[in-house]
């Protein structure tokens, strides 16, 4: 029996319960980045008085290292806020935080990128500024910001494998274990970090596809 | 709860270990040094073999830049350390291990290189062709208007786009203090284990990386966007 199929095939069940988990926290942290973003990203451009509040958490967001931030909420906020009450929890929400401050940029530049003309042309119509955000700006910044929101997917991927730190039973978390019972890393680690790089190439090739037959299909700039 | 927000932002633990904090931080400028140098040297290589006009190279240097654009710094780091000295083992036939110092280095130079590669092609692209010809019509050997014609230019086109990745380097140096290179990040943990007090060390912590990489990174923004639109206009 070979190593690979003792170390990596035999033990494919909690690999791949942790890339289970490791996809799980990676598609609700980027959730929240979309939402987190787009309300800093809101309250920045339209909402006057907030304003220096939401610049002063975007650039704390964007310039402090994921792993500080996830040692921060892991430790920190359950004490402050009394949330939140698990590590997958915590995981999750830092991962959030950090991707929501890039985020919130990359809208605010979608956003700016639509032409005056348009806005003025939906409100001259009859548009409410509601509908005009929803109808006209919305569409054409989601089509700016789509290669940054998949380039910012990926982002939020490589990080997730911190999260193993705080004993989230994410796909590296379980590789460890497997080292740790074994001490044979060679086989697990390069097999693990053989899977990340896969699911991340095929994450941005898919992502490229996506916006380019997005741009090709409603786009109006080449 | 109140206490707690008390305690978080009391930061006077964390300034009584400011000497040690401090040469913890030592750590991760001397990482991001070598590191950084590490992965231009190599990013430039790489980008010059995607470039090159033989198949088997170009290749190479494709996967190359694939393999280490995608991979995740954690990963890369734990494989340099665990697995790659038992593998020159085997291959020398010795006990090689790594000083946790060196495999910071390899990993988080490997992984960087391989975005600066993308950047170095993109920028060596954006060099008109008319320029390397008229190099080549006056003579010039390949390694001269390497020099001379076509890197100068790629700086400057490349260094909004470098900086960020230089950023995205030195925010990735705190987690060499997951294979006990003794940068802040480690100290601030080991201090907490011996004080039984996070609040104020992980917030001060958080703030001390906020404070250092906003405020160079902006003076850095200022002082290359100056730099580069003198010379180029």
């Amino acid at each position: 029996m070979s190593n690979w199929e003792r170390l990596v095939w035999n033990q494919r069940d909690a690999l791949l319960s942790g890339l289970g988990v490791t996809l799980e926290i990676c598609f609700l942290a980027f959730a929240g980045a979309i939402v987190g973003g787009l309300l800093l990203c809101l309250v920045r451009l339209y909402v006057a008085p907030l304003r220096p509040l939401a610049v002063l958490l975007i650039e704390f967001f964007r310039a402090t290292p994921i792993f500080v931030q996830l040692m921060w909420v892991n430790y920190v906020w359950p004490e402050i806020l009394g949330w939140p009450n698990t590590f997958f929890t915590a995981g999750w929400a830092a991962l959030a935080l950090q991707s929501s401050g890039y985020l919130a940029e990359t809208f605010r530049t979608g956003i700016e990128a639509v032409p005056r003309a348009h806005r003025k042309a939906a409100l001259a119509v009859g548009m409410s500024h509601v509908q005009v955000f929803r109808r006209i700006v919305l569409p054409q910044a989601l089509l700016t910001a789509a290669p940054s929101l998949v380039n910012q997917f990926t982002v939020v991927v490589k990080s997730s494998t911190l999260v193993s730190v705080i004993t989230v039973p994410d796909l590296m978390f379980q590789s460890q274990k497997i080292v740790n019972v074994w001490y044979e890393p060679i086989e697990v680690l390069t097999a693990t970090a053989a899977i990340y790089i896969a699911l991340i190439f095929s994450i941005s090739q898919a992502g490229k596809q996506a916006s380019d037959w997005l741009r090709r299909t409603y786009g109006l700039q080449g | 709860m109140s206490e707690a927000l008390k305690q978080s932002l009391d930061l006077a633990l964390f300034w009584e270990y400011r000497a040690v904090l401090l040469s913890g931080l030592l750590f991760n400028a001397g990482i991001f040094a070598c590191a950084g140098l590490a992965a231009i040297v190599l990013g430039l290589t790489a980008a010059l073999m995607r470039l090159s006009r033989t198949r088997p190279l170009r290749w190479i240097g494709t996967l190359y830049v694939e393999l280490f654009r995608n991979a995740p710094d954690y990963v890369m780091l734990v494989w340099v350390h665990f697995v790659l000295p038992l593998l020159l083992g085997f291959a020398l036939r010795t006990r090689v291990e790594f000083h946790p110092f060196v495999s910071a280095v390899v990993a988080l130079g490997l992984v960087y290189s391989g975005y600066f590669a993308e950047t170095f092609r993109a920028g060596i692209e954006s060099v008109p062709k008319g320029n390397i010809e008229a190099g080549r019509a006056v003579g010039m050997s390949e390694a001269l208007i390497l020099r001379r014609i076509t890197l100068p230019q790629v700086v400057r086109r490349m260094l909004p786009e470098g900086l960020n990745i230089f950023i995205s380097l030195f925010k990735a140096t705190t987690i060499v203090s997951l294979i006990a290179v003794p940068d802040l990040m480690y100290r601030v943990s080991m201090v907490t284990q011996q004080e039984m007090q996070p609040l104020p060390l992980y917030t001060g912590a958080a703030l001390t990386y906020f404070a250092v990489i906003f405020v160079v990174a902006t003076l850095l923004r200022r002082a290359g966007e100056r730099w580069r639109l003198g010379t180029l206009i």
